[in-house]
């Protein structure tokens, strides 16, 4: 009995552990990579340097796209706060004829496979003229980060105690003052948690990405996808290395700030 | 009447696809500095009479003056009221002074002033030094405290309290019920408060509002409910009792089955069909049969309570309560005969005023 679950116990940490290995494999396989001197993608590299790392910084594509990313990304968080903001007090907070409707319709792109939502979202977007634009490449995104954002401020809304909001009425506050002083401070964990999850997925979202830009709006995952239809070199792993590096930071960060954890 | 501080008129709640409305036609006032307690059981009304007042519901119909001024229109965070919830609702993101302090930031009272009258809010519930706390570090108690100091800092025209008490342990709750009454009276604010324990009611408030259903059944002071209770309701909620049924046979005397008659003091005209009740403690033990007022039977179940003994006492088809004090003499035993008597004038005739 002793000796079964001893084993038991040595295979059961033995298949955690592969099962972590398979999951982490691809990333460690590409940080060893990014250092390899060929110029083409193949493991275990030949010899190591930092080579492919200052191509990257030098590659002026990838950097004015990184830019352009994080301004996307910068203002798909913002405006999917706001829009989930208002989308999760209407359906935590009221009941409205069609409320179900409303509801289903913010999960849907969870279940729609995202080519086909690329593909009806170029369909909407190419009458109006914007196509490779940066107004085009935001509203493709919030169709898929509002999703999240309400998410997460109605799981933090849901939270809050409506009668701590009667108590600030009664006591003298406004309506408009119980929202700005009680209500929103109270979902705060929510909005930055739903701003970053925005953030992250416009920052790496490249399947719809692809059908919206081409050139002046192009984001840092379509430069890659095009930079790897010609050129298979180590800055590719180098750029990916990268990118994980920033997508880390910034989930370390908003954890030590406000636990993520506890917002979603 | 006309001149009471808060008057209720015809207040009436009927909540939307409703059968029955969940307030139905209520009517009371307060002078200035009286303390009220609204008590019946839970889905009574009370609370929605409560939070009618504060502005927090509209009403169907009626009216709720201030002063002589009818306040229900005016949007809730203009009334001016107190209102201590049920389980605080403290703001939990803000310190115990931040807020204290909100409800004059509102009213746009200077920094000054606020931190005054903070510190002095602080003072009158015993908090001084918390005002730095965070809500999650205060006990229960002393979440009630900041609570009322939230509340009565803006001096409100009325400080509501809905069941003020019921989140607390049982030694806590009968220290703040003193504290709550003490308060009240040193700042002479006119208050209610909502209840369904009537042992808070009868100790706290200076007059009691017992509901039941959507109405008010009977308004007066404590004494008034307890020992003239107008309705069969207010009789069984409040304190416990044996209820006759009868008839008057003459002045004072009422014709009861299976009893000897039962002299009462009361108006009530011969023929009639009434209801009478008798206290537990109104019951004495006799030492004989015979005199007005007293009935024999066998002692049927006893259950020993410290400083009383509660008897339940088999007269014919009848079963009569008792509670005697233990410290009077020989106590009776499970099966001994007794005869218990009860003085006309603690025998409580239902729905008519005290002679």
């Amino acid at each position: 009995m002793q000796n079964t679950s001893i084993l038991g116990r040595v295979a059961w940490n033995t298949l955690i552990t592969l099962l972590y290995f398979f999951l982490l494999a691809p990333i460690i396989i590409v940080f060893i990579i990014s250092f390899d001197t060929r110029q083409y993608l193949a493991f275990p590299p030949e010899s190591l340097s930092f080579g492919s790392y200052v191509k990257v910084f030098e590659n002026v594509k990838f950097i004015s796209a990184f830019w352009r990313s994080l301004a996307i990304g910068a203002i798909v968080g913002i405006v999917s706060v706001s829009a989930g903001m208002l989308l999760s007090l209407s359906l935590v907070r009221y009941t409205f004829r069609g409320k179900a409707v409303v509801n289903f319709l913010i999960l849907a792109p969870f279940l729609v496979p995202h080519i086909v939502l690329a593909v009806g979202i170029m369909l909407v977007i190419a009458p109006i003229g914007l196509l490779d634009s940066y107004p085009g490449i935001v509203l493709a995104h919030l169709g898929i980060t509002i999703p999240y954002t309400v998410r997460t401020i109605t799981m933090s809304l849901m939270a809050v105690d409506t009668r701590v909001e009667e108590a600030a009425l009664v006591h003298g506050a406004s309506p408009a003052m119980v929202f700005w002083r009680i209500t929103l401070p109270l979902v705060r964990p929510g909005l930055i948690a739903g701003a970053v999850i925005a953030f992250l997925i416009s920052f790496d979202e490249a399947t719809i990405s692809l059908f919206i830009v081409s050139v002046k709006a192009s984001t840092l995952p379509t430069e890659i996808y095009h930079y790897l239809e010609y050129s298979t070199d180590p800055q590719i792993a180098a750029l990916s290395v990268i990118l994980i590096l920033i997508s880390i930071g910034v989930v370390v960060a908003v954890e030590r700030l406000v636990g993520l954890r506890r917002a979603i | 009447m006309a001149d009471h501080h808060v008057i209720i008129e015809n207040l009436v709640k009927t909540y939307p696809g409703a059968q029955k409305p969940s307030v139905d036609h209520v009517s009371f006032s307060l002078p200035r500095g009286e303390m009220l307690a609204l008590l019946g059981p839970s889905g009574c009304g009370k609370t929605t009479i409560l939070r009618m007042i504060a502005g927090l519901i509209v009403p169907s119909s009626g009216a709720i003056r201030l002063d002589g001024r009818d306040v229900s229109s005016i949007p809730v965070y203009k009334r001016n009221m107190g209102m201590v919830f049920q389980a605080y609702a403290l703001f939990p993101h803000m310190t115990v002074a931040e807020n204290i302090s909100f409800g004059l930031e509102m009213r746009k009272v200077g920094r000054a002033e606020r931190e005054e009258r903070v510190r002095k809010a602080l003072d009158l519930v015993k908090l001084a030094g918390f005002g730095e706390r965070k809500v999650s570090q205060l006990s229960g108690g002393q979440q009630q405290r900041a609570a009322i100091a939230r509340s009565l800092v803006i001096e409100p025209e009325l400080l509501l309290l809905d069941e003020p008490l019921s989140n607390l342990d049982a030694k806590l709750r009968d220290e703040m019920r003193d504290e709550i009454r003490d308060i009240q009276a040193r700042t002479g604010v006119t208050a209610i408060f909502v209840t369904h324990d009537q042992d808070e009611a009868l100790s706290m408030a200076d007059r009691l509002a017992v509901m039941s259903a959507g109405r008010l059944e009977q308004i007066g002071t404590p004494r008034e409910i307890f020992d003239r209770p107008q309705t069969d309701f207010v009789a069984s909620f409040i304190g416990a009792g044996t209820f006759f049924e009868g008839k008057v046979a003459g002045p004072g005397v009422a014709a009861v089955d299976g009893l000897p008659p039962l002299r009462f003091v009361g108006e009530a005209a011969v023929g009639s069909p009434v209801r009478l009740m008798v206290r537990p403690h109104r019951l004495l033990l006799a030492g004989e049969d015979g005199q007005p007022n007293s009935f024999t039977g066998t002692v049927e179940h006893i259950v020993y309570r410290g400083q009383i003994l509660t008897l339940s006492v088999r007269c014919g088809s009848r079963l009569l309560q008792a509670d005697l004090p233990t410290h009077a003499g020989v106590l009776p035993q499970k099966g001994d005969q007794v005869t218990l008597t009860v003085a006309p004038e603690d025998v409580t005739l239902i729905g008519r005023e005290a002679a």
